[in-house]
């Protein structure tokens, strides 16, 4: 079997659930109130009431829990709503643990929940100052509790006030200097009303993620637009889709002056799986090719090269991207857990990896499951 | 600062997290198979066994904290 029982798999993309007082905990006394709390509200099927976030004066529908978007409201309820409903392991880092050491998992790397997967809830924030400090908040959560827990397993990874660049490069340094070794970020920042990866908005952000070693990492979703194809389509179709967000970003950032200004930048797309890559590079070269001489495009640079310099994609269950391994570059690779999803194989994740890796040679299992993971994201055995 | 509405954003669409039942479910499928790859192997193998029965082990109690919390 390719995946030895001493290779460590260290996921690039699992999820955490805030604890109820990560904010409150944190923050001067003067914004407790209005920082993100948890308040109860009745559940419309009755029942313990549900449990819900409260920032400023806005109540989010769920604690982050569970999938409300495309449900018809009487479905709502079939996932937990409360803490105590939910596996301790989504808030609580020991159990995390406990539910990774029976999953064959060995480290993992947590985006938000609450926050959204690159903390673009702040952006909401009518207080500016109040977001600024909530994202302080989320980081030093990350990194004195959850990732302290096992330094050697759970890999920090930071948001950023994106509303404020200088702010955004601030909080970079200051959190790379407490261990951090990731920095989510949008996969499009535009259709959240901010600048496109086509400006030069960003580059001191992409300059202070070179200088400390730190990969964006981009969830599909982060741009707040999903891939709705009609009001009536269900959500399955959305969900099947969701992988196109990846390959929206993939084309963005090659054909954008990103990577050419910021050659040590690294790019991760989390949850996109990867099957597409090859063909997708293989669409863009062409494109680059037949169309680049009239367009504000770089004149010298194949976009594959670039993405095998700078992007990497994972994936949870992708038969055609293990195939095409070679084609996408099997350095650019890393495996995902996705716990607490219910998308995980959760408690046999390493058994179906291992199945699905069957035909991979060793040293190739290895880089995907575990050495790539510790190259790209600095973390060290 | 951005005013989109929550109900416009996407990230939450993915958030289907495994609740307490279906994590139980999975635990007690996963406990099942495992006694019975036990069984098969008999004592043919003493690594293997042990390395079964340990997982085993910590199935139940995982099994365990989640039906006592």
């Amino acid at each position: 079997m390719p995946l030895q029982p001493w290779m460590k798999m260290l996921s690039t993309d699992d999820h955490l659930i805030e604890p109820p007082k990560l904010w409150s905990d944190r923050l001067p006394a003067k914004y407790r109130e209005a920082g993100p709390t948890i308040v109860e509200q009745p559940r419309p099927s009755g029942g313990p009431p549900a449990e819900v976030w409260k920032y400023e004066d806005r109540l989010y529908p769920t604690i982050g829990l569970n999938a409300v978007a495309g449900k018809k409201p009487e479905e709502f309820g079939i996932d937990p709503t409360r803490y105590d409903e939910m596996i301790p392991g989504c808030y609580d880092p020991r159990a995390r643990l406990a539910d990774m050491d029976i999953d064959g998992v060995w480290g993992a790397l947590c985006f938000p929940s609450f926050p959204r997967f690159a903390g673009t809830l702040f952006l909401e924030g009518e207080d500016p100052e109040l977001a600024h400090l909530c994202v302080k908040a989320w980081n030093d959560y990350i990194l004195d509790e959850w990732c302290a827990t096992a330094p050697d397993r759970l890999i920090p990874l930071v948001i950023l006030p994106l509303w404020d660049v200088q702010a955004c490069v601030t909080e970079i340094h200051r959190t790379a200097a407490k261990g951090a070794k990731a920095i989510a970020f949008p996969e499009n920042p535009v259709p959240l009303g901010l600048p496109s990866f086509h400006t030069d908005h960003w580059d001191p952000v992409f300059s202070a993620a070179e200088e400390t070693g730190m990969p964006l990492t981009m969830h599909f979703g982060t741009s707040g637009q999903a891939p709705i194809t009609a009001p009536e389509a269900p959500m399955a179709v959305m969900i099947a889709l969701f992988g196109c967000n990846s390959m929206y970003a993939t084309a963005d950032l090659l054909f954008s002056p990103v990577f050419h200004k910021h050659p040590e930048l690294k790019v991760g797309l989390s949850e996109g799986g990867i099957g597409w890559v090859p063909y997708l590079l293989e669409r863009i070269d062409t494109t680059w090719e037949r169309h680049r001489f009239y367009q504000n495009v770089n004149q010298d640079v194949r976009p594959s090269e670039l993405f095998r310099r700078h992007i990497h994609g994972c994936f949870i269950d992708d038969s055609f991207g293990i195939e095409a391994r070679h084609a996408i570059g099997v350095d650019n690779i890393t495996w995902e857990c996705d716990y607490p999803h219910s998308d995980s194989y959760w408690p046999k994740s390493r058994a179906v990896a291992a199945e699905r890796l069957a035909d991979v040679p060793d040293e190739e299992v290895h880089k995907i499951v575990e050495l790539n993971v510790r190259r790209l994201y600095n973390f060290p055995a | 600062m951005s005013a989109r509405p929550e109900s416009g954003r996407s990230d939450w669409t993915d958030l289907d997290l495994l609740t307490r039942k279906e994590a139980g479910e999975r635990l007690h499928a996963e406990i099942a198979e495992t006694r019975a790859r036990l069984d098969e192997l008999g004592e043919a193998d003493p690594q293997a066994r042990a390395a079964l029965e340990q997982r085993l082990s910590l199935l139940r109690a995982r099994a365990g904290d989640l039906s006592g919390g």
